[in-house]
Parts: structure tokens; C-alpha cells; sequence
């Protein structure tokens, strides 16, 4: 038998115990990592599959008149993998005249669309039936409502230039995604949005050519065709690579197309938009989660530290038989090896059941073999660096007798003589300060660029401040320990009693040891700390988003035609209603700039929706809404728009609102009296908050589109109470505030943490328990010569136990203490740092009480455990441990 | 009052079971009195660490009893009735040699200063001195069994139980500390076991208890 096979056999058979530490530190460093790479990649392919889902129409390809549309086909179906492809007739006409009820009603300019009969089915997302057929002459809903016609009814369509025409309306529809429909495509980017038209017709293709361009009517250029194309939606799982992936297919069409057609690229502008946040997430699940990982290698570098004395005297044994480095580290390397392979097969166990239940979209198995396989790959260089590092340095070493020496009086290192720790805050300081001071976004993917960058430079800071505060407790605990022994014998006098002098000086001449057991449980509790009271902040942002987002309890929305305002009073008798508020949504142009305007009551509105003071740049919200109420024509504006047009309180503002009587856009005279930076339903960028009354006054038309509702009971209930009462209404909509916040938490706008938030705090504990506990126990029991020493020179049960529990309520308390203000520091950080994941942003760190506790019992139990299972271990094997003296 | 520190009666100890089973000391009968000199010879493995240990209550005998009638209850035997001196190294490797000592009066509930006025005493009569600050990996295997024997001799013990003392020592050494030992002992009650299969260590015993695959004869 070779003295490989010897030694390894060895090894199993007898130190299997002793290498199980080594194997769960490995284990969870694999584990997490690998848990880590496929949530990113997760992450990321959900938010793809999520984007390309929300898109109604990918391509919008104009075709230039005087094209040939069939060879532009030919083009776009070899170049790319299409779906489907159907031809859409768009004609700007001088408007619509109805005649109903003895009264001629006339809009302003409007559109004309002409679709196949299988656009409804190619394009499911585009067209909403509300009233009617679905085929033939389809009225939008606002237009309908100007229009004063109903199915069945005649209306006349106003050709530009040509004599009107008449048709029978055979349906309402809604249009959906009407900004992206009629969409102005070629423009150059950034150009201001155009509102879509408030007038549309749409009508068969047959009927479309016959009215616009049928052979004996004159061209208008007014009339044009569009191809909409759905593509193949087989592309990298990254929304960047997909979005540069779909950008270059669209160039290339375009190219090839030779200025035949011009791509209106809806898929490219969605995945745009993910981008942003796909790297928020990568950076997300990067930050909160690779100090997990790095601190269980750290771990277990320490565990296997509390080996070194077994493997000094295994190593002093084989070189006094003549064993040479290389066959000594070739033997030290088994062990290593032994605890990688079963720690990467646990490691893909843990892996597989975890990420089992919790990424519920299927994996690219490619990448998932990467990730995996680069977590295995650092969990086998932790094992051998843990294991052989060590081992390779005592073969180093002079004599066998100065690789045994444990205590020593040993020169500061490097990065103690040149202050590196303290180097390393002052950067973090430094870093962070400047985070703070200018709040510039780390992740940046630039509207249409294909470039995108993330400023990990950022993260410099926590991370500066987590080794910086790993070091200077190294520093303060080693020098500390050495140099105090006044204080520490009198600060452990209430558990060694008259040992104390004893017992600290014990503590003292290990300071190595026990300060390398402070800083893993600083470590440990810090990571814990900062990474739940990150998570909890953000999920505390994630709900009030969703109140932002829905507004209250449950948000009644209606349309222009159809608005929820006149069923207050039916809503307000529904049980479970506490309180209902209607209010107006219309839009508005301030300068070019067409914004949402909500017309509110300011002095009743708070009886059905929570005002933060956050909302105002007054910070008060009851003032200012008392003040809005004190102003007829008062208005609160966004501080974009305050800035934009350098506007000063009391300023008098024209904004152009739209009017009831002609359907058309007239300046109307406001008074600025503040600034509103959130408000409930409204959008995240600029809006307009006014007086109802004013509102519709101004407009000549005081119906309320939105309903907002308190209720006395659970939201979803309220909600499925109303929905009956509503349901008369065309295209209304319910929302409760659990479905919203479950859609916010899992939408392209915010990544979802809660799946990462689950491991990361189950890590956590691990961890606190593994550096609290294993590591203060191992060395407990590696020191159990000595504890054997102590009882043979007659020390009783609680004597021995004074030294064990000196030492582990030492590196307990003071890695507790520490870890936790470190831990809130590093939050602090995070949370300025990742200010772009938040919206709105926090304005002070959310608390997990709950966890917290969780954390210290966590703490508690692993010394109290390690402590009295190390006294039961010692007692035991104390008569072995007097054989080998 | 008995003069007998420490006796075995029919004393055994067998350590493991079934395969693994080894009888380390069988009907082991002896007694060890005030003043006595014993020399505990026979080869390694052959039971004289389980007989001390035995007897210095480190260990429970698996069959028959070990009593002190001299020292009373079983639990005030150490530090201050027994002391026990290891065959290798056995000074707590955190503390300096002047602590090691200080810590059996601590253990025995001495106040502080008092125990380091005697451990300071006692290594100046050693002539160990020099050695007080020193961590015991800072010194040589002879210092540091002089200082074990400073330990020992600390509590003034009535029993000392030396587990081949001088068993990792060069001769002369060795014969130093054994000179250490019986001019400290001179003129006292105590009693000195010490076990050893170095012939000219027994020879200045007075008696010799001879051990030979766990029986004692």
C-alpha cells in the first residue's frame, strides 16, 4: 500500500470528524456562489422574457412612399426570423363629424387606421374590444365620447383634400399602447414625445385603400403603410446583449432596405429600458451577496487554522522520518482534496434543492454548468489554500520547533507598521462622501446607446469600510489584549473571579487567536446587519412604491368616456369602504411638454390615501394641501419643470388644458404655490397637482376619472366587493394594493430580493453560528492539552470553565458590538450607494427588530453551545489528553 | 492519624472494549506512606502512567479501589495534597513561567500577590529566576521541567507524583533536576513517587516497585 492510499485511508477512517468543518465552510462558500450566479443569470433572463412579453408590436417599419413594399417583405423575412408581419394603413384626416341627438358634433384632426382582418389575433395587445363587433368600422373610445356616437351609429370621415365619406360605427375599442402605435418612427432620439391623437377610426384594409389610396384617388401624403412585425424571440438571455442583439438586426433591415423603410425598434426601446435595471440587479446580488461568500472562505481558512497544531506535529513526524516538502504537502494536499470533492457534492445538492424552489424560470444549462463550475473551481482553491497553504509555509519554517510555537511574541505585519486599516476608512469616508455629496447614478445605460457601465469604483467605500474596520479591529484587539492586561483582568474578574489575573493573561498571550475570532464574528454580524437592513429598506421602498403606484387601498380607474367618478357614491356604500375620494386625470402642456394633471380635493383627499411629507418639497403635506386649498388657481409642479422654466413661488404659469366644448388645447392661467415631487397614481417624473374645482372650470367638464379608496378590511377584499358595482363600466379597471405591490416586486422596475433576501439572511445565520460557534469551539477543543493540564493541577469544572467562557463571551460581545455598528455604517452606504434601486428613495433605514434578535439568539446559542460541548469534549478526553503529555 | 498518603487495592484499569480492549493495569495493590522514596520501574507501555494517574486521582480504576487515607476526600487531593509532574512539557503554553506556578495556589484559592510572592520564591530558590518572564516555548525542555518541578513544589505537597520526569533529559540534566528535587524534599514529610525505567534514577530511591505488563510487583 502506496503512502498516499495509506494516508488517505487514514484520513477518512480517522479524521472525517475533524474535516467536516473544513467541508461545511467549503460547502457553503460553493453553494452561495453557485446559488449567487444563477440568480443573476435568472434575474436577468426573467427580466428578457418579461420585456419581450410587454411588447404589443416589435417592429413598426414605416414604409417611404413610392417603396416596394413587396421587396422591403422580401428583405425584412430574410434578415430576420419573423413571426408575423401584417401591413397597417395609417391616414391623417382634418377630423370626424357625427350628428346625434339633433346636435353636429366635429373633432379636430384625427387618424385613420387600416388593419387585416388577423391583426386582432397577430396583435393581441394593441386593440381592446369595449363595445360592438371587431370588425368593420371601429371608433376609439375618447373619440366615441366627443363624438356623442354609439354602435350603430353614422359618422363622416373629413379627408384632407378629398370629400368625406361616410361609415356606420360597428364597434368601441380602447387603444392600449396607443403612444407606441402611432409613435412618430425615424425621429431622432430624445425628440419631446407626441401625445397620440385624441380621434381614431379604425377600419378594414379593404376599406382603408378604397378611401386613401384606391387607384382614381388622389395620393395624400398624408397616408402611408406600416409593417408590424412580430420577431422570432429566441435572444440572449442578458436584456443588454438582447437589446444590442435586436438594435443590430433593425440596423442591418435598414441597411439592406436601402431607405426603403425606416424601424420603429419597440422591442430594442423596451429592452432599453431593462437594461438598467439588469445591472442594478447584477450589481444587487454581486454586493449583498459576495461578502457572504467571501466570509465563509474566510471561515473557513480559520477552521482549518484550528488545525494547525495536529498538522505541525503530523508534519514534524513525517520530516524526521525523512519525508521531503514536496511528499509532505503531496500528502497535506489529500486532505484538501478530500474536503473539496465532498464539499462541491454537497455544495451541488444545497445548490440544486434551493435554487429548485426558488427560480421558477428554467435556467440556461449552459451557463448554469459556468457558474457552477467556477464556484466549484473557488471552493476546490479555498480547500487546498486552506489546507496546503499552511501546511506548505510550516515545511518552510526553520526547525519543527519553531513551527510549533502557538503564542510568540511576534512583529506587527505589514499592513499594521503602515496603517493600512486606517487607509482603508478614510478612503471609505472618502468615497462615500463623495457618493453622497454629488448622488450620481452607478449604473448607467444611456437612452439607445449600446454601451452601458456600472461605477463599481463606487462600492469601494463599503467595501473599504468592511476591511478597514476587519483590520482596525485587528489592530485595537491585538494591542489592546498585549498591552491592557490591567483592564482585562479586571473586566474579566466577574466570571474568573480570583483566576483573573490567570485567565487574562491566558487571553492576553493569545490576543492572535482570540482577535482573529473578534474580527470573524465582526465580520459575520456586520455582513448580517447590512445586508438585512439593506433588504428590509428596500422591501419597505417596494411597498411604498406600490401605495405611490396604486395610489390607496384599492384605485378605481376609468377612462375619459367612461370616467369612475360618478359611481362615488355606489362605491362608498360598499362594505369594507372607509373612505372614497374621486379625483381628476387629464393632461396638460406645459410649454411642449405634455404631463399628467391631477385635479384633486386638498382638503378631503387624505381621507382616502396616506400623504407622506416626502411627497412635498415643503416636507407638509397637510400644509400644503391646506394651502392649495386657500388657492383657487393654485398648482404644484414638479422641480424639473420649476427648474426647467425657472419658475419662483407665486409666479402666475400658463398651461394649456384641454377643452370639453371643442375638444381643443387653451392656455389657462395657474398660480405656482409649490413643489410636488410623488403624488398617488402619479407618474415618477414631472405632473401637475391642482384644485378639482379649477380643473373643471377651466375645462368645462368636471366628471373624475380615478377613485381612490381606504378600506376598513384587507385590500383584495374591498377590491373584490367594488368590482361588482364597477363592472357596468367599459374598460374600468380595479387594483388592490397587494397585486400592485406584488407586480412592482417582480416587474422589470425593481428587482425582485426576496428570493436573494431568503439565502442571504439563512447564510447569514450559518455564518454567525459558524464564526461564533465552530471556530471558538474548534479552538476550545484544539486547546484541550492545555484544559487537561489545568484539571490534572486540580482546577475544577467551573475553573476550566472561567478560561472557556472568558474567551468566548470576549469575542461574542465585543464581534456582536462591533459587527452591528459596522454593519449599520455599511447599510448606510448601500443604501446611498444603490440610491437608483429605490424609488422613492428612503429617507431613513428600516429596521429588521425581528431578524436583528434572531441574529444575537443566533450568536448566543453558537458560543453557548461551543463552549459546553468544548468542556464536555475536554472533560472526556482529558485522561487521553494527560496520556500524550 | 495514617501515614498512608495514597494506597491501590487490587487496582485495575482496562481502557476500550471488544478488539480494542487493552488491560493497562491489573490487581494493582501498593501503598505509599510518609517520606517514602519509590522508584515505579518498567518499560514503556507497561502501566506506570496508569498507576500514577490512578493514584493521583487523574483516572478512575476500572476495578478495585485507590483511597488516600492521609488526604482525606478525594476532591481536596489537588492542587494542594498531590502534585503531579508530567513526563514532557507541561507548562500552560499561554502563560510565563512564573504564572505556571502561581496557577495551582491560585486554583487552591490564594490571593493573587500572595501567589506570586511564593512562585517567586520558589523559583528563586530554584534558580530559575531568570526564567520568570519567559513563555515556555521560549525555553529549553530541561528549564522547563525544572519549572514543572517549581510547579510541584509550590503547594508543598504531601505526595508528588513524578511521571518520568527526566525522561526527555540528557544525564546531566537529568541528574540536576533529581538533585533539585530531593534537596527540596530534604527534611520533609513528603512523599516522592517517581516512575522511570532509567536504572540510575531508581538506584536513588529508596524503594522500588517494579511494573511489567500492568502488574505490579
Amino acid at each position: 500500500m502506496s503512502a498516499i492510499t495509506l494516508w488517505l485511508e487514514g484520513l477518512v477512517r480517522r479524521r472525517a470528524g475533524r474535516m467536516m468543518p473544513a467541508v461545511l465552510g467549503v460547502t457553503l462558500t460553493v453553494s452561495l456562489l453557485a446559488i449567487l450566479g444563477i440568480f443573476i443569470n435568472a434575474s436577468a433572463s426573467t427580466m428578457t422574457q418579461r420585456a419581450l412579453g410587454d411588447v404589443a408590436v416589435d417592429w413598426q417599419i414605416q414604409i417611404v412612399p413610392g417603396a416596394d413594399t413587396a421587396a422591403v417583405i422580401k428583405q425584412l423575412r430574410s434578415g430576420a426570423k419573423v413571426r408575423t408581419a401584417d401591413m397597417v394603413g395609417y391616414a391623417n384626416v382634418t377630423g370626424f363629424r357625427a350628428t346625434t341627438g339633433g346636435t353636429t358634433q366635429t373633432t379636430g384632426a384625427g387618424k385613420v387606421l387600416g388593419i387585416i382582418p388577423t391583426y386582432w389575433k397577430d396583435f393581441p395587445a394593441e386593440l381592446r374590444p369595449m363595445l360592438g363587433a371587431t370588425e368593420g368600422v371601429l371608433i376609439a373610445q375618447q373619440t366615441a365620447a366627443n363624438l356623442h356616437v354609439a354602435v350603430g351609429d353614422s359618422l363622416s370621415v373629413i379627408r384632407t383634400g378629398m370629400p368625406p365619406v361616410k361609415a356606420r360605427v360597428d364597434g368601441v375599442i380602447d387603444l392600449p399602447q396607443a403612444d407606441a402605435l402611432f409613435q412618430a418612427i425615424g425621429v431622432p432620439p430624445g425628440a419631446s414625445p407626441q401625445a397620440p391623437p385624441d380621434n381614431v377610426v379604425v377600419v378594414p384594409m379593404a376599406t382603408w385603400h378604397s378611401w386613401f389610396d384606391a387607384p382614381g384617388v388622389p395620393q395624400s401624403a398624408a397616408a402611408q403603410m406600416e409593417l408590424h412585425v412580430r420577431l422570432d424571440h429566441t435572444l440572449p438571455q442578458d436584456p443588454g446583449n438582447a437589446f444590442v442583439f435586436v438594435q443590430r438586426l433593425a440596423r442591418n433591415f435598414e441597411a439592406r432596405t436601402a431607405g426603403s423603410a425606416i424601424v420603429g425598434d419597440n422591442l430594442a426601446a423596451r429592452l432599453d429600458g431593462v437594461r438598467e435595471d439588469a445591472l442594478y440587479a447584477r450589481v444587487l446580488f454581486l454586493f449583498l451577496g459576495l461578502p457572504g461568500a467571501i466570509l465563509a472562505m474566510i471561515l473557513t481558512i480559520a477552521v482549518s487554522g484550528t488545525g494547525g497544531d495536529r498538522r505541525r506535529r503530523e508534519q514534524a513526524l513525517l520530516r524526521v522520518r525523512g519525508a521531503t516538502t514536496s511528499a509532505i504537502i503531496r500528502l497535506e494536499s489529500l486532505e484538501g482534496i478530500v474536503v473539496a470533492v465532498l464539499a462541491a457534492l454537497l455544495a451541488v445538492i444545497v445548490t440544486w434543492l434551493i435554487t429548485r424552489q426558488m427560480v421558477a424560470i428554467a435556467v440556461g444549462q449552459r451557463q448554469t454548468i459556468i457558474v457552477m463550475a467556477i464556484a466549484v473551481a473557488v471552493g476546490i482553491g479555498t480547500a487546498l489554500g486552506a489546507v496546503v497553504a499552511p501546511a506548505w509555509r510550516e515545511t518552510r519554517e526553520s526547525s519543527v520547533r519553531l513551527g510549533r510555537s502557538r503564542i510568540g511574541r511576534e512583529q506587527s505585519p505589514f499592513w499594521e507598521r503602515t496603517w493600512i486599516d486606517v487607509i482603508l476608512l478614510i478612503v471609505a469616508g472618502g468615497v462615500y462622501w463623495r457618493t453622497a455629496a454629488s448622488g450620481y447614478q452607478i449604473v448607467l445605460a444611456p437612452e439607445g446607446v449600446a454601451q452601458t457601465s456600472v461605477s463599481y469604483g463606487a462600492f469601494l467605500a463599503p467595501l473599504a469600510l468592511w476591511i478597514g474596520v476587519g483590520l482596525l479591529v485587528t489592530r485595537l484587539f491585538r494591542h489592546g489584549l498585549t498591552h491592557g492586561r490591567s483592564f482585562l483582568t479586571w473586566l474579566v474578574r466577574p466570571i474568573a473571579g480570583g483566576l483573573a489575573p490567570i485567565v487574562a493573561a491566558s487571553a492576553s498571550r493569545q490576543a492572535r487567536l482570540v482577535t482573529r475570532g473578534v474580527v470573524l464574528v465582526t465580520l459575520a454580524f456586520s455582513f448580517a446587519v447590512s445586508t438585512a437592513v439593506f433588504n428590509t429598506t428596500y422591501n419597505t421602498q417596494s411597498a411604498v412604491d406600490a401605495a405611490l403606484t396604486n395610489g390607496s387601498d384599492v384605485t378605481v380607474t376609468g377612462t375619459t368616456a367612461y370616467p369612475a367618478g360618478p359611481l362615488l357614491d355606489g362605491i362608498s356604500k360598499v362594505a369594507g369602504v372607509r373612505a372614497a375620494r374621486a379625483m381628476m386625470h387629464r393632461f396638460a402642456y406645459v410649454g411642449s411638454d405634455l404631463q399628467d394633471i391631477y385635479g384633486i380635493d386638498p382638503v378631503a383627499i387624505a381621507d382616502a390615501t396616506d400623504l407622506s411629507n416626502a411627497f412635498f418639497a415643503s416636507n407638509d403635506a397637510a400644509g400644503t394641501m391646506r394651502l392649495l386649498a386657500s388657492r383657487h388657481d393654485g398648482v404644484l409642479l414638479s422641480q424639473e419643470t420649476v427648474n426647467d422654466f425657472q419658475l419662483h413661488l407665486g409666479d402666475l404659469v400658463t398651461l394649456r388644458v384641454q377643452s370639453a366644448k371643442d375638444h381643443q388645447y387653451h392656455a389657462v392661467a395657474f398660480h405656482f404655490i409649490g413643489v410636488v415631487r410623488e403624488f398617488p397614481t402619479a407618474p415618477k417624473d414631472s405632473f401637475i397637482l391642482c384644485n378639482a374645482d379649477y380643473l373643471a372650470e377651466v375645462t368645462g367638464d368636471p366628471t373624475r376619472e380615478v377613485v381612490l379608496i381606504r378600506g376598513s378590511v384587507p385590500p383584495e377584499q374591498v377590491a373584490a366587493a367594488i368590482r361588482p358595482v364597477v363592472a357596468p363600466l367599459p374598460g374600468v379597471r380595479v387594483s388592490d394594493l397587494g397585486s400592485v405591490m406584488r407586480a412592482i416586486s417582480s416587474s422589470l422596475t425593481a428587482v425582485d430580493l426576496h428570493g436573494l433576501t431568503w439565502i442571504e439572511l439563512s447564510y447569514a445565520i450559518l455564518l454567525i453560528a459558524a464564526a461564533s460557534g465552530l471556530v471558538l469551539g474548534l479552538g476550545l477543543i484544539e486547546r484541550r492539552r492545555d484544559f487537561a493540564l489545568l484539571a490534572a493541577m486540580g482546577a475544577s469544572g467551573r475553573q476550566i470553565g472561567s478560561f472557556l467562557w472568558t474567551e468566548g463571551l470576549m469575542i461574542l460581545i465585543s464581534g456582536m458590538i462591533l459587527g452591528f455598528a459596522t454593519g449599520f455604517a455599511i447599510a448606510k452606504m448601500l443604501v446611498k450607494v444603490l440610491t437608483g434601486v429605490f424609488d422613492p428613495p428612503p429617507q431613513s433605514l428600516t429596521i429588521p427588530w425581528v431578524y436583528l434578535a434572531v441574529l444575537i439568539l443566533a450568536g448566543c446559542a453558537s458560543t453557548i453551545l461551543a463552549v459546553t460541548i468544548a468542556r464536555t469534549i475536554n472533560r472526556r478526553q482529558a485522561i487521553q489528553a494527560l496520556r500524550t503529555i | 492519624m495514617s501515614d498512608v498518603l495514597a494506597e491501590a487495592v487490587d487496582a485495575g484499569r482496562v481502557f476500550g472494549d471488544g478488539d480494542a480492549r487493552v488491560v493497562a493495569l491489573e490487581h494493582a495493590t501498593c501503598a505509599i506512606a510518609r517520606g517514602d522514596r519509590i522508584a515505579l520501574v518498567g518499560p514503556s507501555g507497561s502501566g506506570k502512567s496508569t498507576l500514577l494517574h490512578l493514584l493521583a486521582s487523574l483516572d478512575e480504576p476500572t476495578s478495585g479501589v485507590v483511597r488516600w487515607p492521609a488526604l482525606g476526600d478525594k476532591s481536596t487531593l489537588r492542587p494542594s495534597r498531590i502534585s503531579f509532574v508530567f513526563q514532557s512539557e507541561s507548562l500552560l503554553a499561554p502563560l510565563t513561567v512564573l504564572e505556571n506556578i502561581e496557577v495551582p495556589r491560585l486554583l487552591a484559592g490564594i490571593r493573587a500577590d500572595v501567589a506570586r510572592g511564593e512562585a517567586s520564591e520558589i523559583l528563586a530558590a530554584l534558580d530559575l529566576t531568570a526564567l520568570a518572564d519567559k513563555l515556555p516555548e521560549e525555553i529549553s525542555g530541561g528549564q522547563a521541567q525544572r519549572a514543572a518541578v517549581a510547579r510541584s513544589l509550590v503547594t508543598r505537597p504531601d505526595l508528588i507524583l513524578a511521571d518520568e520526569p527526566t525522561g526527555q533529559l540528557d544525564h546531566a540534566a537529568a541528574n540536576r533536576l533529581l538533585d533539585l528535587l530531593e534537596e527540596r524534599l530534604k527534611g520533609t514529610t513528603t512523599a516522592l513517587v517517581i516512575a522511570t525505567h532509567d536504572p540510575a534514577v531508581a538506584a536513588r530511591m529508596t524503594t522500588t516497585w517494579t511494573i511489567h505488563h500492568g502488574v505490579l510487583t
